[in-house]
């Protein structure tokens, strides 16, 4: 209650303050709430007398202080709780909330892709996720018997990217030649349509039982430094326990690994190629960059199809860790959604911030939530809680920009 | 006088719907249309959906081919209810309301039954359940209303009884789906491992959750000497993989699976560490097949290239032959009749000999039974099935209690 009380009137009276000194007061909400929440009135006085200029370090302090008061009443209110008695318990759900965020990120990135080039919001972004697994799937079972998982998640990538630029040539070109009446609900509309027929047209012709690729690797049998105590590495096939600490399940480790060098392949295009600088000129100002000579159409149609190849590429990564339906995509796409505006809309490190953000906020929900009744159960609810404060306290997100 | 014409209009008009209209009470209109609820789409128990159509097809193929009901030929209306209350209760209606079928059958999930279960109540359309659990469904005495899936009171009873066969067992964590399903088969069985001195422990998550990594983690850290996995379609797979994963899977620890763990193909498929994991099996072991399994088993087999049917193939494609047979002994399609006719019924099916004891003219409370047995089959056989050799077909695995019906020991691993 001292947490919420101080944090509103901290968000609520700062801002006015600087108002009247006529002092910036862009960042004077989310300081004056997070110092209010963390410290008090012992905090605020000084801040609403001096008004210095606000620091992002002092909001990283506040942040983190109210983080350990909250951690603090939570021991006290239930000692008894894992999270609180039991370390190896917690190592191992952040670690896998980093992991789990590390793939989030990737998704998300790739919705925040399109939207900072075209400008629209694709919903279909969760069928080329399930589109992605699907792939992987039939190309290592059916198409290609025996093959591995890799050769089918380059199949994924390469279908989607494919169906990227079809969709995006035939359905959103229409949108920019003023075609197109009321282009931005048109572009809700064409991509809700699109992710429709995927969804549909996937179960008509696989079905909807659920399948799952086989793992991409399996972890060699490891006893590290010896056999009769491998406190530092113990593996299984599907296991990796690490320190005798951190338990880490294969599948997701591969996906994570995978994630990060698509990533760092992802940031060497966008930064240290040509196509990639003008993508993120477009993203930027796009008459700017049309007058330097890039082509704005044809920036579209990479955007759009490199972000739904990132969508299937995180499918085609966690097809091997969860078992895969045509509607797989529901829960990660709304997970995206929520991330982008976390990260703030069209920021492409926001995006991946906010993956991880996510990601260790519903494993720490999960895992330490007191009733497990209905830790689980509210996984969605816990990014939209964050997403509320976040939103409350910076409309535009962690690196959004001022329109 | 004019008074007196429009009477006699009015007259001449009932009598006309009385013997045009009103046909169908000693004849039927054709075709005889029967709904069919099964899930055909996730979040639901896809894979029992599937199963549970084509056994359904099965019977009324068989049925048209001795040349229909009444001398209509069967037409079935396969519905996809999805696993969710609110779409069963849609489909329902539309059953109902626009393809006017005279009865009802299959059924997966209890919510489900629950819930159409009432439309079916307020429609006044008689349904046989084939595979919906809960007690809830019978337990509202409703006329309408059928079943022939064991109880889930009666379930719960049963893998808590085996689960007190596990040597050196003290506490048993439950996963459990938050569903009219989940929830009492879990409380039902707390209660029964209680008795027994075992402690339990209860964690829910929504039907079709699919990231089960913070669970996981939280029964590992209470360090249980068995499983119960109460979840319903992919949910089902997902968690018994992760749990593999986490070193807390069949192969680490004795773990009763959900009943789509008899789907060998899928369940090897989405559980490659699923070895040794227990899932029950509601009918009559395969060496004690009747007639009529085997007849529907060479069917199934035609239609379906699986080695053998599952138990909710079973279970649906009885619950169709058995509403047939009483619109047959009803003579009629009225519901009235139907009802009547499926409260008297002596059914030779797939599962044995099915009847409904406890009816209309025999209300449980009568016998002092409970009220969950209203409509309700007695004795479906359930027997304990274990999976001893990675990727085995279910039909090959060992029934491993009760003694009764065991074909091999129960291997418990730690």
């Amino acid at each position: 209650m001292w947490l919420i009380v101080w944090g509103a009137v901290g968000g609520i009276v700062t801002p006015r303050v600087f108002l009247r000194k006529n002092l910036d007061v862009s960042r004077a909400g989310l300081a004056g709430a997070s110092i209010g929440a963390a410290t008090g009135p012992i905090g605020l006085l000084p801040l609403w007398i001096f008004a210095p200029r606000l620091r992002t370090s002092w909001n990283i302090l506040a942040g983190s202080t109210i983080l350990a008061i909250l951690a603090w009443a939570f021991a006290l209110a239930d000692p008894h709780n894992a999270c609180i008695t039991n370390g190896r318990f917690v190592a191992s759900l952040l670690t896998n909330g980093f992991i789990m965020g590390i793939i989030y990120g990737l998704m998300a990135l790739g919705l925040s892709l399109i939207f900072s080039i075209l400008g629209v919001v694709s919903f279909a972004h969760g069928e080329f996720y399930m589109v992605g697994g699907m792939v992987v799937y039939y190309f290592t079972t059916s198409w290609f018997p025996g093959s591995h998982p890799i050769l089918g998640l380059v199949a994924a990538c390469v279908i989607t990217f494919a169906i990227g630029i079809a969709f995006e040539r035939i359905f959103l070109q229409p949108m920019y030649k003023g075609k197109v009446d009321r282009p931005i609900e048109y572009g809700i509309l064409v991509t809700f349509g699109l992710a429709f027929f995927i969804q549909y047209f996937v179960q008509a012709i696989a079905g909807a039982n659920p399948v799952k690729a086989r793992r991409y690797f399996d972890f060699p049998i490891l006893r590290i430094p010896s056999m009769a105590d491998p406190w530092l590495i113990k593996t299984s096939k599907g296991n990796l326990t690490l320190l005798d600490t951190v338990s880490i399940s294969n599948p997701r480790l591969t996906a994570a690994l995978i994630s990060v060098l698509m990533l760092g392949l992802l940031l060497y295009f966008l930064y240290h190629t040509w196509t990639g600088k003008a993508l993120r000129a477009v993203s930027q100002d796009r008459q700017a960059a049309a007058v330097a000579g890039i082509n704005p159409e044809l920036m579209n149609t990479l955007a759009f199809a490199l972000g739904g190849m990132l969508a299937a590429l995180s499918g085609a990564t966690l097809v091997q860790a969860f078992s895969w339906v045509p509607q797989v995509g529901m829960l990660p796409a709304l997970r995206s959604f929520v991330i982008i505006v976390l990260g703030g809309l069209g920021s492409l490190p926001g995006a991946f911030l906010g993956g991880l953000i996510v990601g260790i906020i519903e494993a720490a929900g999960t895992g330490c939530v007191p009733d497990p009744t209905r830790a689980s159960a509210y996984i969605p609810a816990y990014g939209m809680i964050v997403l509320i404060l976040v939103l409350l306290l910076k409309p535009t997100g962690f690196f959004g920009r001022q329109q | 006088m004019k008074k007196f014409k429009i009477l006699y209009f009015l007259a001449i008009l009932c009598a006309v719907i009385l013997a045009f209209g009103g046909g169908s009470l000693s004849a039927a209109d054709c075709p005889i249309k029967i709904g069919g609820l099964a899930p055909l789409s996730a979040p639901g128990a896809v894979t029992g959906g599937e199963a549970m159509r084509d056994a359904m097809n099965i019977a009324v193929d068989e049925i048209n081919a001795q040349g229909g009901v009444l001398g209509c030929e069967v037409q079935l209306i396969v519905a996809d209810t999805e696993g969710l209350p609110e779409k069963g209760t849609a489909v329902m209606e539309k059953l109902i309301s626009q393809d006017n079928v005279v009865a009802v059958g299959g059924g997966y999930h209890s919510s489900v039954g629950v819930a159409a279960g009432r439309v079916a109540h307020n429609h006044r359309v008689p349904v046989v359940f084939a595979e919906t659990w809960s007690d809830e469904i019978t337990n509202s005495e409703l006329p309408e209303v059928f079943r022939i899936a064991p109880l889930s009171s009666e379930v719960a009873d049963f893998q808590s009884k085996f689960a007190t066969t596990v040597p050196g067992i003290k506490t048993v964590a439950m996963i459990v789906e938050n569903t009219d399903f989940g929830r009492p088969n879990a409380e039902a069985s707390v209660k029964v491992l209680e008795k027994a001195g075992i402690k339990s422990a209860m964690f829910t998550v929504d039907i079709g959750t699919q990231d089960f990594a913070g669970i996981v983690e939280r029964i590992k850290a209470q360090s249980p000497d068995m499983i119960f996995v109460i979840l319903t379609g992919e949910a089902s797979y997902n968690f018994v993989q992760q749990a593999a994963d986490a070193g807390i899977g069949p192969q680490n620890l004795p773990m009763l699976c959900d009943q789509v763990a008899l789907e060998s193909k899928a369940y090897w498929t989405n559980v490659p560490d699923g070895n040794f994991g227990f899932m029950m099996r509601v009918g009559l072991p395969p060496q004690l097949y009747n007639e009529v399994a085997k007849s529907f088993l060479e069917s199934y087999k035609k239609r379906t290239g699986k080695k053998v049917p599952e138990s909710y193939a079973f279970e649906a494609y009885d619950s169709i032959r058995i509403l047939l047979q009483a619109v047959r002994e009803a003579g009629s399609t009225d519901a009235e009749a139907i009802i009547g006719a499926l409260e008297k019924i002596k059914y030779e099916g797939a599962l044995g000999t099915i009847t409904f004891p406890y009816n209309r003219s025999n209300p449980p409370e009568k016998s002092n039974m409970d009220a969950k047995w209203w409509h309700q089959f007695p004795e479906p056989a359930v027997t304990m099935v274990q999976y001893q050799k990675s990727g085995e077909d279910s039909t090959e695995a060992p029934v491993v209690y009760p003694a009764k019906y065991k074909t091999g020991d129960a291997v418990f691993v730690k």
